[in-house]
């Protein structure tokens, strides 16, 4: 408690301790002093003038030192008075009755004269509490304005309350799911344990102090006290002090709840100001974002598609340069491929993706990739097992068509030239699965899920044209329609890539049109 | 698929903005025997059409000055044959060029083949109507299947084979259209009428059942009736 003097507790407290003997000693001193004023005037004047004597030392105790000093004065004054003047002189006992009024007016004296110096004393303890708040929270509203950001404005909430009401300090704020977690504390604290947090949340929740002298008693020592913001409060102070039975004195709640209103609205500020911060970051981050996508769709296919033409349309004039060509040709096409990809995944990273489910065919799909990939049919055998009855399926058209582009390029790519086997098929529970197979090497196991990773190739394919980004898309393409994607190894040898068109997504054949 | 069309007739307007490009279409043109010119903008492309009056306009989309997609309709109202150059991509793109009279589109980056195919599948279709010649009287050959569209049938392998009435309608419409892919609201519009352009469930269901009995015996990848996912139907009948 030693520096509780900063802030000024209940009004109406006076001298006490070494303060009040002096004063009783002064007092005495007084009276003392009275009745030897009173014996020398005895013989030239009224008995009654010199009572008025006594009036002096009972107005100073009633002032200077409160009700009790005074009432003691007073009746120490009457004893006195009676004692040596009023007759019979040197006894106790009054002989006329007026004499008593004497005695009432120096107690009432006594009475009044303390109570009105109290009631100044109050006004004046009131008013320079009042201003000392006043310049409290002025100096802890300018110290908020020089904060930023949001550790900082706890750290400075935390050591200005501590330092201001002489008390152990918690400031606990939500996280992202709205549970309390210890931002600072004065001194330092671990964690929140279970009565503190538990405190902590329902104050914050409930928008209402929790603990000792709060809304709701709680088993925590802490009293916490609501941050308030305009949509609930934003974060919860605890104030602690093991020397006392409660943390806080009657004045002090007000101004602590004043200092954390401060706090909410520095609070808000910060909030606001971040969020625009985020914005322009946002912002500019798409703008960068769709400035490369335009880059790479435009500076990169321009000059591919005239290269790309340019081989297609030349024609070889020996065997030599019909390698060279082919070769020259097959390279243009792994990167156009690469740079298909790429704009794919930026997509994909930035949500630009456009859906527009409508019915489809999945054998009419697959010939549509196939076409794609091989209008000559230069990608090999192909077998192709799909149910006569398949029921259609809901997916974005072009998003399908590229997740199979991709899917069979793979398989045809890793496959090590034996037969690319498409098959789709209904389960039991109304889904669909697709499936591409081939007879390649298959996946290292474990490697089911890091394969559609970005820029997974696994060993040795690394010079099989791939560019890292085709199965990353085809999951990317597939979880944003709906589908499931997974890889396994197939029964016999090979790798087994599977869509699976949850049932929901499953469209049965109407009658034939 | 050679024809009607004497390449050395047939004028063609390229517009792109990358020279690059232009000079690669030129040359392609050219060696097929067409008289080609060029345009690098929507501006150009509009003076030239005026001034050499075109058979054909091969436009890339995006242009420096104007959206290819405005100046199409003019191009496509002063009687050119438009092919459209576009990304593979633009799916909506290509939807809205051929809505609004592109006459096919090609992706790029081409093939060379490709854009001589396109051309004259568009030039072939450009003179039918010029010609006011109903493509009623024709018969129609891939592989194995013949389509007669003026007795409305359809044989395969010298065998009549009876396709469903929607089905047929599908398929004539197609024919009607051989080479250029028509898109799916054209054709849900033509065939089930007007508020069924989204109805694709009914495309789909017609070719599997067009698939089933004239293309049964076609390996994977291979059919002539070609889906362009997003866009529409093409009946290719150089398959087979």
């Amino acid at each position: 408690m030693s520096q509780a003097h900063r802030i000024a507790q209940a009004p109406g407290a006076v001298a006490e301790g070494d303060g009040l003997v002096a004063g009783l000693l002064a007092t005495a001193a007084l009276i003392g002093l009275a009745t030897l004023i009173g014996l020398t005037m005895l013989s030239r004047g009224d008995v009654a003038d010199i009572g008025l004597l006594y009036l002096m030392p009972v107005m100073f105790a009633a002032i200077r030192l409160g009700l009790k000093p005074g009432l003691a004065a007073g009746a120490l004054s009457s004893a006195f008075y009676n004692y040596f003047f009023i007759p019979p002189r040197f006894t106790m006992i009054v002989g006329d009755p007026s004499h008593l009024v004497t005695l009432i007016i120096l107690l009432g004296v006594a009475l009044v004269g303390s109570q009105m110096a109290t009631r100044l004393r109050q006004q004046a303890t009131q008013a320079q509490a009042q201003a000392e708040r006043d310049a409290l929270l002025a100096g802890f509203a300018g110290r908020l304005m020089g904060v930023t950001r949001r550790d900082a404005l706890w750290d400075l909430l935390a050591q200005e309350v501590a330092w201001l009401f002489g008390v152990r300090v918690l400031v606990a704020a939500p996280d992202a799911r709205g549970i309390v977690d210890l931002v600072a504390a004065r001194p330092d604290h671990g964690r929140l344990d279970l009565l503190e947090a538990a405190a902590a949340q329902w104050c914050l929740d409930s928008g209402r102090a929790a603990g000792p002298g709060g809304a709701v008693p709680t088993a925590s020592e802490w009293l916490f006290l609501p941050v308030p913001g305009s949509q609930g409060p934003l974060a919860v102070v605890g104030v602690g002090d093991p020397t006392a039975d409660l943390p806080l004195h009657g004045g002090q709640a007000p101004l602590l709840e004043s200092l954390l209103a401060q706090a909410g609205l520095a609070l808000a500020r910060i909030a606001l100001e971040e969020e625009k911060l985020a914005m322009g970051r946002v912002q500019e981050r798409e703008r960068l974002r769709s400035a490369l996508l335009s880059s790479i769709g435009h500076d990169l296919r321009t000059p591919l598609t005239t290269v790309l033409g340019t081989l297609r349309a030349l024609r070889p004039l020996n065997g030599q340069q019909a390698a060279a060509l082919a070769s020259a040709r097959s390279e243009a096409e792994r990167l156009e491929r690469f740079v298909a990809n790429l704009i794919e995944m930026v997509r994909l990273e930035i949500g630009a993706l456009q859906r527009e489910p409508e019915a489809l065919d999945l054998a009419e799909a697959c010939d549509a990739a196939l076409d794609h990939l091989a209008p000559g049919g230069s990608i090999g055998a192909i077998e192709q097992a799909v149910a006569a009855d398949l029921p259609l399926v809901l997916a974005d058209p072009r998003l399908l068509h590229h997740c199979l582009i991709n899917l069979i390029d793979n398989a045809a790519r890793h496959g090590g030239g034996s037969a690319i086997r498409l098959e789709a098929q209904a389960d039991a529970q109304g889904g669909v699965e697709l499936a591409v197979c081939d007879r390649g090497p298959g996946i290292p196991p474990g490697e089911e899920t890091r394969i559609f990773e970005m820029f997974t190739r696994l060993e040795g394919s690394d010079r099989q044209g791939g560019t890292g980004l085709g199965l990353a898309i085809v999951k990317g393409f597939a979880e944003a329609m709906g589908l499931r994607v997974s890889a396994a190894n197939r029964a016999g040898g090979g790798a087994r890539f599977v869509l699976f068109i949850p049932p929901a997504l499953v469209r049965p054949v109407a009658a034939e049109a | 698929m050679t024809g009607q069309i004497d390449p050395g007739n047939a004028s063609v307007l390229v517009i792109d903005d990358d020279p690059a490009i232009r000079a690669l279409l030129h040359q392609t043109l050219a060696h097929a025997g067409y008289r080609v010119s060029e345009a690098a903008s929507a501006a150009q492309a509009l003076a030239q059409r005026a001034a050499l009056a075109p058979d054909l306009a091969l436009l890339d989309l995006g242009l420096p000055d104007r959206d290819g997609l405005e100046i199409l309709p003019q191009l496509a109202a002063a009687g050119l044959a438009v092919v459209v150059l576009s990304a593979r991509d633009a799916t909506a793109e290509k939807v809205a060029a051929l809505d609004l009279g592109a006459s096919d589109y090609v992706t790029k980056p081409f093939d060379p083949e490709e854009i001589l195919a396109r051309v004259r599948t568009a030039l072939r279709h450009r003179a039918r109507l010029a010609g006011g010649v109903s493509s009623a009287g024709a018969l129609l050959r891939f592989a194995d299947v013949e389509i007669d569209l003026a007795a409305r049938r359809v044989r395969k392998g010298g065998a009549e084979v009876h396709l469903a009435p929607k089905e047929y309608a599908f398929l004539a419409e197609l024919a009607a259209h051989a080479g250029r892919v028509v898109t799916h609201a054209q054709l849900l519009r033509t065939i089930w009428g007007p508020g069924h352009e989204t109805d694709v469930e009914y495309l789909r269901v017609a070719a599997r059942g067009i698939r089933r009995k004239l293309e049964s015996d076609r390996s994977p990848g291979q059919s002539a009736l070609r889906n362009e996912p997003g866009i529409g139907y093409r009946l290719d009948l150089a398959r087979g």
